[in-house]
């Protein structure tokens, strides 16, 4: 008769599953009755840690004001970038923040990259060295491979692009150095493509800029110093020239027309060439 | 034992063997920078996923091991999923001079219902972390979007966070217009294989088919006209989603999922296509 209990159990856990099935989501905690909306205003007026504060406070200081900073909204984008450029003095808090991208790295790929950011919109000269140091890290080898894309590899790279944005950022001629070397040299595209990104813009798009970056990059690569940017601020006519502009001056960039599924049994094509396939 | 009996053994202890293998086991004891800073701007709207689960039509018997019963909870998966449908339906400005899409044409492609986007389709985990995401089609009921682990762990990929969780739900969803409507984007998951062109993603390829703003009314960007100046691929998708919220988010939504949404849209920009690079949203500047 064991087999019947074993049955009686697989049907009470087909019972179990299919009551699941109907049940919704649920909580122990206390529903919240304020929609989110309502709370906008208060979280708007949460004031910025200082950043001004003594050598031995500094790293504690530097995870408020990131805990802070990823917490803030759009709309005080620019506030936070006039704070940062009177810190760039702060050389403590500076290490604090290089620190913090070096301990996220592996474990919390949005808040190194926070760090980052922050560090090189100080343009503070403990970035150079932390920036440079972040760029030549090796890439790892192994690693998880999703979609045909070693993740691994992806964070860090993605890490190392914004670090060049810091180091490109800095505008001095060391930096611009390191930045066009990873213009032709780094192994990942996705550093490559950023310097070249970030070159151009800290030149103002100029042609001297454009001519020193073919000069560096790779040349498979030269579509991307002609790359179409979406400027936040742009309009979509200035946007939309742009695009029309690139598009003419790489035809290649054109994607061929999309192709229907075929039908199963369809006749084949006869070939339009008059020779006979080669055997 | 007779053989009805053997039968019905048979399916119960089917039924027993997936409720095993749909224990988690995917880390689920810590969340983003980005997902909490997106968490805190709502801090558990309950009447939100009481709507959210049906919307994506998401079922106990998938998440029960997943936060299902734990909803906030962020460092669950079944949190982060609703956490990121969250700024899928409120975080984008919906500026018709500036987005390349609307709200309207994001939720179309995510949610479950059938409509021009796609057939209906449901939504599911899971830990194989060889894909980022899948879309499946099944000859009984609906499509089926999964989201791997990657998308949820911080602890393994970038893509942990609500922008880039999103995004991979327009990317999937994107598969299901590509079978509404019969487009072949690929034998490859539904993608071109190999590295051709300037894309280095491998077996991960799709061309960008470049438009202007304005080019698609809100709501419209599920059409086609048969040709390349009027269509869209799965990565392009999910570039442009990306982009509308880095660049024209509303005001409220936290920067930390602002700058992973621009770091994602950008490096997927740079890779993923054939005739590449797409966009590059933004600016570099810092911060």
């Amino acid at each position: 008769m064991n087999w019947q209990c074993t049955l009686v159990a697989c049907l009470i856990t087909a019972a179990c599953f299919a009551q699941q099935e109907k049940e919704p989501p649920r909580s122990s905690e206390p529903a919240i009755a304020a929609r989110p909306s309502e709370q906008d205003k208060a979280r708007a007026a949460v004031k910025a840690p200082a950043l001004n504060v003594s050598e031995q406070e500094a790293a504690k200081a530097a995870v408020a004001f990131l805990d802070w900073a990823g917490a803030s909204t759009a709309g005080q984008r620019e506030e936070i970038r006039r704070m940062l450029e009177q810190a760039s003095q702060y050389k403590a808090v500076a290490a604090a923040f290089c620190d913090e991208a070096n301990r996220t790295a592996e474990s919390d790929f949005t808040r190194s990259l926070l760090a980052l950011s922050v560090l090189g919109e100080m343009r503070s000269p403990v970035g150079t060295n932390c920036f440079q140091k972040f760029l030549h890290r090796p890439l790892p080898e192994k690693g998880i491979v999703a979609n045909g894309e070693n993740v691994e590899q992806t964070k860090l790279a993605m890490l190392q692009a914004k670090a060049v944005d810091g180091l490109a950022y800095l505008r001095t001629a060391a930096t611009d150095r390191e930045v066009l070397w990873a213009v032709g040299k780094h192994p990942s595209r996705i550093v490559r493509a950023e310097a070249i990104e970030a070159y151009l813009w800290n030149h103002k798009d100029s042609k001297e800029a454009r001519t020193t970056l073919l000069k560096y990059v790779q040349p498979k690569e030269r579509v991307f110093v002609d790359r179409v940017r979406r400027d936040p601020a742009e309009e979509a006519t200035v946007f939309n020239r742009k695009l029309t502009a690139f598009l003419k001056a790489h035809p290649e960039a054109v994607a061929p027309a999309p192709k229907r599924i075929e039908q199963k049994g369809e006749a084949a094509k006869p070939p339009k060439e008059d020779e006979p396939p080669v055997r | 034992m007779t053989n009805s009996w053997k039968v019905k053994l048979a399916v119960c202890l089917t039924v027993l063997f997936s409720a095993v293998a749909m224990s988690a086991n995917c880390n689920q004891t810590t969340a983003s920078q980005a997902d909490k800073d997106l968490w805190n701007t709502h801090g558990c709207w309950q009447e939100f996923f009481l709507w959210q689960y049906q919307a994506y039509d998401m079922r106990g018997s998938d998440w029960g091991s997943r936060g299902w019963n734990d909803a906030c909870n962020v460092n669950k998966e079944y949190p982060k999923h609703w956490n990121a449908s969250y700024l899928l339906t409120y975080g984008l400005q919906d500026n018709w001079q500036f987005s390349f899409h609307g709200t309207v044409d994001y939720r179309g492609t995510a949610e479950r219902w059938d409509n021009q986007f796609h057939d209906d389709l449901y939504h599911t985990a899971t830990d194989d972390t060889s894909i980022f995401g899948s879309f499946s089609t099944h000859f009984f009921g609906p499509n089926e979007v999964k989201t791997s682990c990657l998308l949820y762990d911080p602890n393994l990929a970038t893509n942990a966070n609500p922008g880039s969780r999103a995004g991979d739900f327009n990317h999937e969803g994107w598969h299901g217009w590509m079978d509404k409507y019969n487009w072949d984007n690929g034998s490859c998951g539904g993608h071109r294989c190999g590295t051709p062109g300037n894309c280095t993603a491998k077996d991960a390829c799709d061309y960008f088919y470049f438009h202007g703003i304005g080019a698609y009314a809100f709501g419209a960007m599920w059409e086609n006209n048969g040709t390349a100046s009027r269509f869209h691929s799965p990565n392009q998708v999910q570039v442009e989603f990306l982009c509308d919220v880095a660049d024209y988010p509303q005001s409220w939504v936290p920067n930390s999922v602002r700058l992973a949404a621009k770091s994602d849209a950008n490096t997927r920009a740079s890779t993923r296509f054939i005739n590449g690079p797409g966009y590059f949203c933004g600016d570099p500047r810092p911060w």
